[in-house]
């Protein structure tokens, strides 16, 4: 009887909580259209998010590249189709590893970052100032990041893919001896809208999630600065999971359509 | 200030290449696909599209040219694929190209192919439907392996074709006209029915010959010439006079429908009742159909006449009662053979 | 009977009636009644948990109250609108206990940011330095204005804090625990701030505090919070002449 309660209880808050982000996320949208708008603010956002992870992206996007290739570089060669190199790493990057794998890693490092920062602004009462100073938190904060993260995410992603597949070529270049011109001339003659189009529309999503997860988890953070830590952990935990379930709609959805 | 200004460059540079990279990328796969550029629209009538795909490759002499665009089902058997090409390649693909639906190495991605028709033909323009043949599949492919083999499967797919045009009969003017396969048959046949008939008049000669020979000479085998022997030959030959009349008959019968389709021939040309032939063309056919089967049992039968006449003969050569005859004949042949 | 004397012909700018506030079983606020008047210091004493903070946030709306009345300046909390809300709240300035400053910014923004954000009453800047600098001298910290917030002390954020309140100038200002975490010459130098700031803007302000020094020295009139109302009102030399023992435990610690 006290486990039903208790896994009642669990799933009253749980549903709780799905209303409270989408509240959130309505709110979102409304304020986004409501002047003033706070660019300055937005630009600091999308250069702390875009350009400071790029660094992060792109060293993982190389190694994923690389790695990607030198596993499946044998196999392919023992099927005698090392010439579909290019094209199986280019549809598996562009559709799938790179949206996703980018888009964990700025789960972790933007969403986290968001989730602590509004966190502790939170329990240092400083949104709380922004708020008795008449000003707008929400507008200031939450606009600003969750825009920031939606935009940014995909160029990342673009970029990401660019540096993996980059990675995919010095393999090939150095152990198959493919030029430039064959590797890419192969990768966008494998590639179609079909592959490039749904995978970059949901990027925007994944940016989106990753931005309103940690807005909401730091936005409403409670219990002192244990709080900000617990605030950090479950956004990328939130936002690894919600990537996820995006991804599947999206492969989902994109089948649909073709 | 100094330092929000160096950051939104640094933003900018970031923003405008990533956007740079994800416009190229989309650049790159439409020119792959021929999407931005000059081509021109092609369309194809195929029975059996094997999986093909908007956005697959188009192939004219091995050299990617464009991409299928769209492709819609016209009615249960006909699917229409609209394909684009480029323009600088349309002027050398003939009206007379054949477009089939193959797959890109063994296991790869469907492509149109489109095989170059002879020299002689006009260019297509935009809009053009090129011909096309059911694809050749892989498995096919694989027993071959070779350039040949598809050119085999194009040429027995051309003669199935044909043959079952033929066969149902299908009241197409144009085939009736163009098609000269039929009266070619006809033709053939009648020349082996001459061929037959002299073969048979031969015989018949010989024969008469023989048996003349034997009446003058009164030997043992004239006075046996009431015995069952001579029956039979006489009736073969009896059979045989039979069979030439029916021939006879045959060729009067074909000599007509000829004259027939002829003169059913010259009422088109003159535009006499198109229609009515139409309708009339299929029994016309089946006529023609049916006459050639019964010229082929009389030939048969001619031929099984021709067949018992030398079994005939070879037995009375075997026959003790004419061996004397015989050997006596081959003597006086020696004999002339000597003299000369 | 004094209570009128102080008060007496003072338009009240705040009016507070029958404040109730519960969190869940537990009521904090029990029907807390209190007037602020015009130009006047009004000290605030409970012990912690007594609700005083509530009571605070109440006033400017950042905690709802679940019964009661609570009218600012002629103007009803219950039924503003959000744009009204935020015309009242910049006529009404907020210190909080932690300071609160913007850490990301420094003392030049965290001053601008309620500044660029109200162009409607303050008016639109080109360059908001010199009003930025006024706001910091009247704090005394005029060369901390391009300082990052971490590079203070705890008295200087205090300052620097009052300095962003002030720069909306207005009408009321309500203080936090404004010495509380301070040491003893610190907190001294805060309230003789107050002090003066309430002298140089004609601000009436509302002091929340457990500090019997600093209330003794900067109120016009007391209130003490006991069990979630206004249990005692006057002035500091009358309720420490009182002999309600718990009254008198405010006084004789």
């Amino acid at each position: 009887m006290s486990f039903f309660r208790t896994s009642m209880q669990y799933i009253l808050k749980y549903l709780e909580e799905v209303g409270e982000m989408s509240a959130f996320a309505g709110r979102f949208f409304r304020e986004l259209f409501r002047r003033p708008f706070e660019s300055r603010e937005l630009l600091r956002q999308c250069y702390n998010m875009g350009n400071k992870s790029l660094l992060l992206v792109g060293v993982t996007g190389f190694i994923i590249g690389l790695v990607f290739t030198l596993q499946s570089r044998p196999k392919m060669l023992d099927l005698g189709a090392s010439a579909w190199i290019p094209s199986m790493v280019s549809i598996s990057i562009v559709r799938e590893i790179g949206p996703i794998i980018t888009a964990l890693i700025c789960a972790g490092r933007i969403g986290s970052g968001i989730g602590a920062e509004l966190g502790s602004m939170r329990v240092t009462e400083q949104i709380d100032a922004m708020e008795v100073s008449g000003t707008n938190p929400f507008k200031y904060l939450v606009v600003t990041r969750i825009l920031a993260t939606t935009l940014m995410i995909p160029l990342l992603v673009v970029m990401s893919d660019a540096i993996a597949l980059f990675g995919s070529f010095l393999v090939e270049n150095t152990k198959g001896d493919v030029s430039f011109r064959y590797f890419f001339d192969e990768v966008f003659l494998s590639l179609d809208f079909v592959d490039l189009i749904p995978s970059t529309l949901k990027t925007f999503f994944f940016g989106f999630a990753i931005g309103l997860v940690g807005c909401y988890r730091g936005y409403y953070c409670k219990h002192g600065t244990a709080g900000v830590g617990v605030a950090a952990n479950t956004a990328v935990v939130e936002t690894s999971m919600l990537l996820f379930v995006l991804d599947f709609i999206a492969v989902m959805v994109t089948d649909i359509f073709y | 200030m100094e330092k929000s200004v160096a950051r939104n460059i640094r933003l900018g540079l970031f923003v405008i290449t990533g956007t740079a990279l994800l416009v190229a990328a989309v650049y790159f796969v439409g020119q792959k696909q021929s999407m931005f550029g000059n081509s021109s629209q092609l369309y194809a009538v195929f029975h059996d599209i094997n999986g093909l795909r908007p956005g697959n490759n188009i192939r004219y002499s091995g050299i990617n040219v464009g991409s299928v665009k769209e492709i819609s089902m016209v009615s249960d058997t006909i699917i229409v694929v609209r394909f684009g090409v480029k323009n600088d390649i349309l002027p050398h693909i003939r009206k007379n190209a054949h477009a089939i639906i193959t797959t890109d190495g063994l296991v790869g991605n469907m492509i149109v192919n489109i095989l170059p028709g002879s020299s002689s033909g006009l260019a297509v323009k935009a809009g053009d439907t090129i011909m096309s043949f059911a694809r050749v599949r892989t498995d096919e492919m694989l027993t071959t392996l070779s350039v040949t083999n598809e050119n085999a499967a194009l040429l027995t797919a051309e003669l199935l074709k044909i043959t079952r045009e033929i066969s149902s009969g299908k009241g197409v003017i144009g085939s009736m006209i163009k098609d000269t396969t039929i009266t070619t048959d006809l033709k053939e046949t009648i020349h082996h029915l001459r061929h037959t008939t002299e073969a048979s008049h031969a015989t018949l000669t010989k024969l008469n010959r023989l048996i003349t020979s034997l009446d003058k000479n009164n030997n043992i085998v004239g006075t046996l010439r009431d015995t069952t022997l001579p029956v039979t030959i006489r009736q073969t030959l009896a059979n045989l006079e039979r069979s030439s009349k029916q021939l006879v008959k045959v060729m009067d019968n074909v000599n007509g429908l000829i004259g027939n389709a002829d003169s059913t021939i010259t009422n088109i040309r003159k535009g006499e009742g198109a229609i009515n032939f139409l309708s009339n063309d299929p029994v016309l056919v089946t006529k023609i159909d049916h006459t050639v089967s019964s010229l082929d049992s009389a030939l048969m039968k001619i031929n099984d006449a021709g067949v018992k006449l030398n079994e005939n003969l070879e037995a009375l050569k075997h026959n003790w009662f004419f061996k004397g005859y015989f050997k006596k004949l081959e003597k006086e042949q020696e004999k002339k053979a000597g003299k000369n | 009977m004094n209570k009128k004397s102080v008060t007496e012909g003072r338009r009240a700018v705040i009016t507070i009636r029958g404040l109730k506030k519960f969190f869940g079983k537990n009521h904090v606020l029990n029907g807390f009644d209190m007037d602020l008047y015009e130009g006047e210091t009004l000290v605030i004493m409970g012990k912690s948990g007594s609700g005083k903070s509530v009571m605070i946030k109440c006033l400017i709306g950042l905690e709802t109250h679940d019964e009661g009345t609570i009218n600012i300046m002629g103007r009803n909390m219950e039924n503003v609108t959000e744009d009204e809300l935020n015309e009242i709240r910049t006529e009404v300035g907020f210190l909080f206990q932690g300071s609160a400053l913007y850490d990301s910014m420094t003392v030049r923004e965290n001053l601008e940011f309620p500044l660029r954000r109200h162009v409607e009453k303050m008016g639109h800047f080109s360059d908001a330095t010199p009003l930025v600098l006024e706001a910091l001298e009247s704090v005394g910290l005029a060369h901390a204005i391009d300082l990052m917030p971490e590079e203070l002390s705890g008295g200087m954020k205090r300052r620097v804090a009052l300095a962003r309140t002030l720069i909306l100038r207005p009408k009321i200002i309500l203080y936090d625990e404004p010495t509380t975490g301070l040491d003893p010459i610190t907190s001294k130098e805060i309230v003789l701030l107050m002090k003066s700031v309430q002298q140089k803007y004609k601000t009436s302000s509302i002091i929340i505090t457990h500090d019997v020094d600093c209330a003794r020295f900067i109120s016009d009139r007391m209130i003490l919070l006991v069990d979630g109302i206004n249990y005692a009102e006057g002035t500091f030399a009358e309720l420490d002449a009182s002999t309600d023992p718990k009254v008198q435990a405010f006084f004789k610690s």
